[in-house]
């Protein structure tokens, strides 16, 4: 059982729920074909799937992201949990049919109370049935908001210079501009980010920077640094939702803003950066659609605890393990990321952005951030 | 050994000329001074060892007794505490009773028994237990022993109150009176002890515990300090059978023994003498050792005496006897140890009780000895910690001295990880969820003290006690083999009951197509041959159905063999009824019908009314499928001298004709579940 949250309303209906492509559920039908082909044909039900893992992962020199690899697994009824994934593969799409039948839609968190009625099908936790829709995602080449599954919003926010126009839940395209129509929370970004729901509208900032720590966001805006230094302020929420990712995309695509990302310096920050920049491991078939490769890592890197004799933690096992894993992680096999990691190692010391606090509050945004970014270029 | 030889303080005689000086200081040890330098070996070294050996030595009489007497055991124990370190101990049974002149001598006088004498196994022999006792309550507590007795043929039970004269080693009788006694014959026996009550490994309830498992005809209650009140229940109506005194064997004979017998013997001549009061002496022998010995046949016996008895014993020695006979053993016995550990372990739901083992008797110095292992597996016993290991001596659980003891030996020396448990470097008490009893009977047990806590090693014994533990131990492998291929098989059944189907039903509506019969893809997912008995206790009689079921994508014709306990098999009925028998080696054996991919054939089986037969005492094999499509049977070992059975003959054709049949190579295929899980592949988000 997941923590109780606020219970959502269930399933919505409106008319403005997302679009869904019209051919969107015909592939989910196609793998019950296949399936059903080779129950007729006395086969052992499989699939293949490429494998969603961090030795599958290859560099796309095209689109400058990591992307899935050949390396395909398979998923097959010989054996328990193969036959179970299957099962429940078909439970999915039943549902799914189901939903655009009586045109409604589900948060992730629904349909996995919805699997409770699946018999040997049920979901074990709501990890398993994130793992099962991306698993879909890629087996029928569409995305998840077209299986008409959502995340509950995450509410991630942006405060800064840029308009846009959304078109609100009653169907009324709104224009808002994130500095000077919000209150201090700033423009909270809905699950959908796509054109159809919203649509930029006009910026004068010169670049964005994305944020760990809601703390900091905050600090930057009370020190005025977005109109200052004419910034777009994106809160990342610690690992960022995929609306989130999305954001950041169109941003340094369509407004061609240069993105640079400031996290705490800790191993765990680094994969932060990497999912924003090259692709998250589980979600590497979506790549090229989330994953902003102009991104740049600003900091808190390791030389910065050093350079700023920034307060610090002692690395804990668990970091030096994960730190270690980076090391055969492709999307850390630059020279750069290497040495990082390795004087992250050296040093054994990790510190939160907000530890640059201790030469007072504004000193990240008066010192630390213009130095980095002038060092960067940006500035 | 003997408990006269090897204690007797005054045995030595001092130089002559120091022998003046020492005479003045020469006097009797009094009883009650040999006692207390003896406590150890006695088993009264500390107040909580005082109780048990107490508790142990009237159990153990009780029990003797009313077996004796053909009357099944029941056994109450209670003890009460009066002050700090004070208990009263009252052990009372159903046994035949004692005649009121013996009863001062049976409980109160040491040295004094029926038992000493008898070439035969008990558990008590040399007429010390109870006594000592009885002096120990005596010495720290000033207290009586209390005894009250009924035989059948008086009205009334004597009631005596006994303490044992230390100086003379005499029984004198405090108080005397008769009462009425609500039973019809029986013993009961109070004392009031310096002693603690503990509970644990050493404590009168382990003891009795282990008393109960290898003496399931007896009923012994417990009642403790607290009020508690424990109960092992009979478990078997059967008394064991009495082992039967025979004469002592020449080989196991001492020449003061050999005094005794020929000092005590009627008979008229030495001839007589030999063959018919030792036994393994045939008349021809007797006539060779005589000629030896250089002694005429019609000699008296009691005229034997001195360099003549020792002639004796060397012709004895140095003639070819008959071996030593094993009647006078009485050992458990495979059903009764199988019963009394389910009796008294049951509650733990152990997952396996492994047919016990009971080696044939062997010989031993003269005297015969016999080993029996118990082994209990699973369930709740604990997994993480060394074995429980139930030592037995003639019937009698062994709770002191594990580490000195023959039998820890002889398990330690066994590397246990063949036999699938954990053991460090391979020797030690191995790990695991298991509980072996063994138990070593003979009329006379090698102990390492007179406190007759441990076996002393032996090679001969220890070898016999390896043989047997391994003949368990192949049995538990057996047994986790067989689990480990049931879980194997869960799984499948799982996916071709549960989850095929209703992955059929979905994809066939989602495409709108009728399901298609699943008959190929079960057989291919399972691919083995399945045998499966089920059998249960019904109204009137014990019976069920065994399915042999054809999991796999061929038709097969398939021979089945049973082996079974010969005793079981006479008793059981089937149909249809076998096509051959070898019925005293509990074997039989069917063709059975072609059976087409995924058709099955059953036979039922029927035993008369409460048969104790269960599921797992069937040993299948089948012929016709290689061994890793066999599921709860294996492949007809090579042993067996039967015709090569026909359905050998048609796999093999069959196959010959298919040819190589190419298989899918997922043998080098990812798992893609697998692959997921591992850890590697999460170190995202």
């Amino acid at each position: 059982m997941p923590p109780k949250r606020a219970r959502k309303p269930a399933t919505t209906t409106d008319a403005d729920a997302p679009k869904v492509r019209a051919d969107a559920l015909a592939p989910t039908v196609g793998l019950a074909g296949e399936i059903y082909r080779q129950l007729a044909d006395g086969e052992i039900p499989r699939m293949r799937l490429p494998l969603r893992t961090k030795q599958n992962l290859s560099f796309q020199m095209r689109e400058g992201v990591w992307k899935l690899g050949r390396s395909m697994g398979t998923r097959s009824a010989r054996k328990l949990d193969g036959a179970l994934m299957l099962l429940r593969t078909f439970y999915l799409v039943d549902f799914i049919n189901e939903m655009a039948r009586d045109a409604k839609t589900s948060t992730l968190r629904e349909l996995y109370y919805i699997s409770e009625g699946w018999d040997e099908g049920k979901f074990h936790s709501e990890d398993e049935s994130n793992l099962l829709i991306e698993d879909l995602e890629v087996l029928c080449d569409r995305l998840r908001e077209d299986f008409r599954l959502h995340p509950e919003e995450n509410g991630a926010s942006v405060i800064g210079d840029l308009t846009i126009k959304e078109r609100n839940r009653k169907g009324v395209v709104k224009t808002i501009n994130c500095r000077d129509d919000v209150g201090d929370g700033g423009y909270a970004l809905p699950f959908n980010v796509e054109k159809e729901k919203i649509e930029f509208a006009g910026t004068n900032a010169k670049f964005v920077i994305a944020i760990e720590c809601g703390g900091m966001v905050d600090r930057l805006a009370e020190n005025g640094f977005d109109e200052q230094h004419d910034a777009i302020l994106l809160h990342l929420k610690g690992q960022p939702a995929r609306s989130t990712r999305r954001f950041l995309r169109r941003l340094s695509e369509e407004l061609s803003l240069p993105v640079v990302v400031f996290t705490d310096g800790d191993p765990w920050s680094f994969r932060i950066f990497a999912s924003v920049a090259y692709g998250a491991i589980k979600t590497a078939h979506l790549s090229s659609y989330l994953a902003t490769p102009n991104a740049e890592f600003l900091g808190v890197t390791a030389s910065d605890i050093e350079n700023y004799e920034l307060p610090s933690d002692k690395l804990s096992e668990q970091d030096v393990h994960a730190l270690e894993a980076e090391l055969t992680d492709p999307r850390f096999g630059t020279a750069d990321w290497r040495s990082e990691i390795q004087l992250m190692l050296k040093n054994g010391k990790k510190a939160e952005q907000q530890s640059l606090a201790k030469y007072g509050l504004n000193y990240v945004t008066d010192h630390y951030l213009p130095e980095k970014l002038t060092e960067m270029g940006v500035l | 050994m003997d408990y006269e030889r090897s204690s007797s303080p005054l045995a030595a005689v001092p130089p002559p000329t120091i022998a003046q000086q020492l005479a003045a200081k020469q006097r009797e040890i009094s009883i009650a001074e040999f006692f207390e330098r003896n406590r150890q070996i006695l088993g009264f070294d500390n107040p909580a060892r005082s109780l048990l050996t107490t508790v142990k030595e009237a159990v153990d009489n009780s029990i003797d007794g009313a077996e004796e007497a053909g009357i099944l055991p029941d056994v109450s124990v209670a003890i009460s505490k009066e002050s700090e370190e004070r208990y009263k101990v009252v052990v009372a049974d159903n046994g035949p009773g004692i005649l009121r002149r013996e009863i001062p001598n049976v409980f109160a006088r040491l040295l004094y028994g029926s038992r000493f004498h008898a070439n035969r196994q008990a558990r008590g022999q040399q007429g010390i237990g109870i006594s000592a006792a009885v002096l120990y309550a005596n010495l720290t507590t000033a207290r009586p022993a209390r005894v009250t007795s009924k035989v059948e043929e008086e009205d009334a039970a004597h009631v005596l109150e006994l303490v044992l004269d230390t100086q003379k080693n005499q029984p004198r009788v405090v108080s005397e009176d008769v009462a009425l006694w609500d039973r019809p014959h029986g013993t009961s026996i109070e004392l009031v002890l310096k002693a603690r009550y503990q509970r644990g490994r050493q404590s009168p309830l382990e003891y009795l515990r282990g008393t109960a498992i290898v003496n399931p005809h007896a009923q012994i209650v417990l009642t403790e300090p607290d009020g508690t009140k424990v109960t092992f229940p009979r478990a078997s109506a059967e008394l064991p059978p009495l082992a039967r005194e025979t004469a002592p064997h020449p080989y196991g004979l001492e020449l003061g023994e050999l005094g005794y017998l020929l000092k005590s013997s009627k008979r008229p001549s030495l001839g007589e003498f030999l063959t018919k009061e030792l036994q393994g002496v045939s008349p021809r022998a007797a006539k060779e050792v005589l000629e030896r010995a250089g002694l005429p046949a019609s000699t008296k016996p009691p005229s034997v005496l001195g360099p003549d008895q020792e002639r004796l014993l060397e012709s004895l020695r140095a003639v070819p006897l008959v071996a030593p006979r094993s009647e006078g053993l009485s050992p458990i016995g495979a059903m009764l140890i199988k019963r009394g550990l389910r009796n008294v372990l049951g509650e733990l739901r152990p997952e396996f009780f492994a047919p016990p083992v009971s080696r044939p008797p062997k010989v031993r110095g003269g005297f015969p000895f016999m080993v029996e292992v118990g082994l209990v597996y699973g369930g709740g016993l604990p997994a993480d910690q060394p074995i429980q290991l139930l030592r037995f001596a003639n019937r009698v659980p062994l709770l002191f001295q594990q580490g000195a003891c023959a039998i820890t030996a002889a398990v330690g020396s066994m590397d246990w990880r063949r036999y699938g448990l954990d053991q460090k470097g391979g020797s030690g008490l191995p790990i695991g969820p298991m509980l072996l009893l063994v138990h070593v009977a003979s009329t006379k047990i090698p102990f390492t003290s007179e406190a007759k806590e441990a076996i002393a090693e032996d090679p001969e014994i220890d070898r016999e006690i390896t043989l047997a533990l391994q003949a368990a131990a192949r049995h538990l492998r057996a047994h986790l083999s067989r689990k480990s291929r049931r879980d194997f098989a869960s799984e499948k059944f799982a996916i071709i009951q549960k989850i095929l189907p209703k992955l059929a039903e979905k994809t066939s509506a989602l495409v709108g197509k009728p399901v298609p019969d699943l008959t190929p893809v079960v057989t291919k997912i399972m691919d083995v041959v399945n045998v499966e008995t089920l059998l249960e206790p019904r109204a009137s009689d014990v019976g069920g159905a065994v399915e042999v079921t054809n999991y796999t994508p061929r038709a097969r014709v398939l021979e089945l063999f049973l082996e079974v306990e010969p005793e079981l098999a006479k008793l059981a009925t089937f149909s249809p009824a076998p096509d051959g028998t070898e019925p005293e080696l509990g074997r039989a054996w069917w063709t059975l019908p072609r059976l087409a991919p995924n058709a099955r054939t059953r036979l039922t089986v029927t035993f008369p009314k409460r048969t104790e037969v269960e599921a797992n005492d069937f040993d299948w094999y089948i012929a016709g499928v290689d061994e890793g499509r066999l599921l709860g049977a294996d492949p007809l070992p090579g042993d067996w001298d039967v015709r090569l059975p026909r359905a050998v003959v048609e796999a093999a054709e069959a196959a010959a004709e298919e040819g190589a049949v190419p298989v899918a190579d997922e043998g080098t295929e990812v798992d893609y579940d697998a692959a997921e899980a591992s850890p590697q592949a999460r170190d995202d988000d």
